[in-house]
């Protein structure tokens, strides 16, 4: 056990430090020039070449590109200075630059924006499990009867249209054509300032497209592995002892089937937690997804920048994790 | 199409029943000389929904094809001559009654009416935003594909450590979100390329390959997991033995055995790429100065359009909507007749 989760950890760790190279070789060379963006803004789009020079010279941009990243890094854990042009800029660990519109640490934006995003990620996850998993139970045990095929088929067909348009038609509909109270104002209203309730209702319809349309998800895979737990030996089993049917399905199958809809669950929500960037966009929540689009509007480079290398640490770990719960779980995981 | 009606068309002489028939029959003659893919096209061919599904993809490939011709049958051109003959600047920016809703009456000048403001013609761009969404998906599906396949076949055959660093790579890729990726390539293309004549050409590329290079990982591991198992039959033991060249084994012995896992994945790919490639032009991160229905859509969710004009969303997104419905429920059928084991 011990060894299979150093083992999970120190390839974690191999995957965030390629990731974070690839991100840093991608905003070095990717750009023509990555101190352009903030040249533009600073000179009101009067950028000459002595300007930029200036520019590329105080951001580091003449050093090598190894030195900078070991700077990144240890700006990373134990902070720095960053000079822009003729300013300096006091940035406390973990730095992840200066924003190229606000002047500001990114950390600190990025640290205000993380509970309008996680509080998207909570609810909806947690709506789409609340009905997932019961439906697709349910499904399960009347399988192959026509409110199972009614069921499966409107769901395959919910599905298969893209999310953002659903999320997008829910929010034109509801909140804009037909102006339903509880939906006339979305967004994320932090629930130390504005109470629970406004923050119950600005965030409840990006809870309700999100879980809707994860629940049909959800409800297919829960009913496909309940279908085969059903089908195991040991079910039988217990059905020819005489068992009453609820002990069977929710005791014996559903404990069974829930390890791989754990599984997804835990991979889904780490996706969720690092940026829901369409609902986000549609719902006008002002978390991270926002922001970085945001950032990319603006050219703010070192935002989009740590907006990337966020997620793919919440992503990183959230696998880790998924892993690790996993080999517990089933330990035949450990042993392959 | 459940398991009793899959009678000895579908699986040979599989059922319990004796065969009544005389072996030496027209039938039974049919029957032995059947491949897999003809006994999938056949079930196909029976499924209503896949014959549905395919039939409404075929009408958005001629759509996407012949955009041209069509567009010049309806005297339709994605030129606006001037935008204020079209459009009414005093009413919000909405299409003048003459040019058809929402004002006025239907008109066969243009027959799905002009955008607010631009006065572009809605069915030019409709019919041009097709082409750009399936050229995109499909290039990518290629591209990713090609990459998913070479990958997941060397990963199989070779293992051990080729197989371990293959491996490791499907799931570093796996992290990043697709989304994300694309959002981080937005503006590095946007700064390197703005101001080049054929940006959005260039911004089409970069799609493209943004899409294939996060797109390949479930093809390469699907394949990885056929050729393990495929890698210890006796067909490969036997080539390998007569001394056929590794690559030779590997595209002359197991990639036509793959036929089935690759056309699974590509139709898994192709409905997906089409909704991202809208969904990043809504975003306002993919396709930004061409003509994409994504693009259409934001800006027909400006709310004073919305309000007085839905049909002007209604058009790309129902496009959206058919294509990568119909994709989807095609691609479903077609992993259904693909596997012999299914049954719905």
């Amino acid at each position: 056990m011990f060894a299979y989760v150093v083992k999970r950890l120190i390839s974690g760790v191999l995957v965030l430090t390629l990731v974070s190279m690839g991100i840093f070789l991608l905003f070095w060379f990717g750009p023509s020039s990555p101190a352009q963006p903030i040249c533009d803004r600073e000179t009101s789009n009067r950028c000459t070449q002595e300007k930029l020079a200036v520019y590329e010279k105080t951001l580091g941009y003449n050093n090598p590109v190894y030195e900078e990243y070991g700077k990144f890094v240890k700006g990373v854990f134990v902070g720095r200075t960053l000079t822009i042009a003729s300013n300096e800029y006091p940035c406390a660990a973990p730095c992840l630059g200066v924003s190229f519109r606000t002047k500001q640490p990114v950390k600190e934006e990025l640290v205000s924006r993380i509970p309008a995003t996680f509080s998207v990620a909570i609810g909806g996850a947690f709506l789409y499990l609340l009905f997932g998993i019961p439906i697709g139970v349910a499904a399960a045990r009347r399988r192959g009867t026509v409110a199972d095929k009614a069921l499966v088929s409107s769901f395959l067909f919910i599905s298969s249209i893209p999310y953002y348009l659903f999320a997008l038609l829910t929010w034109l509909y509801l909140t804009i054509t037909f102006e339903v109270p509880l939906f006339s104002d979305t967004g994320y209203f932090a629930i130390t300032e504005y109470g629970p309730f406004k923050w119950f209702s600005g965030l409840f319809l990006a809870w309700v497209a999100l879980g809707i349309f994860g629940c049909t998800q959800y409800t297919r895979f829960t009913r496909g592995a309940m279908v085969e737990a059903l089908s195991e030996d040991y079910i039988r089993t217990a059905k020819a002892k005489g068992l009453p049917s609820r002990t069977i399905v929710y005791r014996h199958g559903l404990r069974a089937a829930l390890v791989p809809v754990v599984t997804i669950f835990g991979i889904d929500f780490g996706t969720l937690l690092a940026g829901t960037i369409f609902t986000e966009r549609i719902f006008e929540i002002q978390g991270i997804g926002w922001w970085s689009l945001e950032a990319v509007q603006g050219r703010d480079l070192p935002v989009v920048m740590a907006t990337a290398l966020f997620s793919a640490v919440v992503l990183i770990i959230s696998n880790l994790l998924v892993d690790v719960i996993y080999s517990v779980l089933d330990p035949r995981v450990r042993l392959s | 199409m459940s398991a009793d009606t899959a009678g000895p068309e579908t699986l040979g002489s599989l059922s319990d029943e004796p065969q009544q028939q005389d072996p030496n029959s027209q039938q039974a003659k049919e029957i032995a000389g059947k491949s897999p893919m003809r006994i999938a096209l056949g079930r196909l061919a029976k499924d209503k929904i896949a014959v549905v599904c395919a039939l409404v993809v075929l009408f958005f490939i001629i759509c996407a094809v012949f955009a041209g011709p069509i567009c010049a049958l309806f005297g339709v051109d994605l030129v606006t001559p001037l935008a204020s003959e079209r459009v009414d600047g005093l009413n919000k920016g909405l299409p003048k009654p003459e040019m058809g809703p929402p004002n006025g009456p239907f008109t066969w000048d243009h027959p799905m009416g002009v955008a607010p403001r631009t006065g572009e013609d809605n069915l030019a761009y409709w019919l041009y935003g097709c082409r750009v969404s399936l050229l995109i998906a499909t290039t990518a599906t290629i591209f990713a594909s090609i990459v998913g396949v070479v990958i997941g076949l060397l990963a199989g055959f070779l293992g051990g450590t080729v197989d371990k660093v293959l491996s490791f790579f499907i799931d570093m890729f796996l992290t990043i979100p697709f989304l994300l990726a694309a959002l981080t390539m937005a503006p590095i293309i946007n700064d390197r390329f703005n101001t080049a004549d054929n940006y959005s050409t260039i911004q089409k590329v970069a799609l493209v390959i943004v899409l294939s290079i996060f797109g390949w990982m479930g093809t390469a591991r699907l394949i990885r997991g056929e050729v393990i198992t495929l890698r210890e039959r006796e067909f490969v033991q036997a080539a390998r033995v007569m001394g056929m060249p590794t690559s030779r084994i590997l595209f002359k012995e197991l990639l036509p055995n793959l036929a089935a896992p690759i056309i699974i994945s590509v139709s898994l790919m192709l409905p997906t790429f089409v909704a991202l490639e809208a969904g990043l032009a809504f975003l306002g991160i993919g396709v930004t100065d061409g003509i994409s229905w994504g693009q259409t859509i934001l800006k027909a969710t400006n709310l004073t359009f919305f309000r007085e004009y839905p049909q002007y969303l209604w058009q790309p997104l129902l496009g959206i909507v058919a294509l990568v419905l119909s994709l989807n429920l095609l691609g479903d059928a077609v992993r259904d007749a693909l596997d012999p084991k299914t049954r719905r």
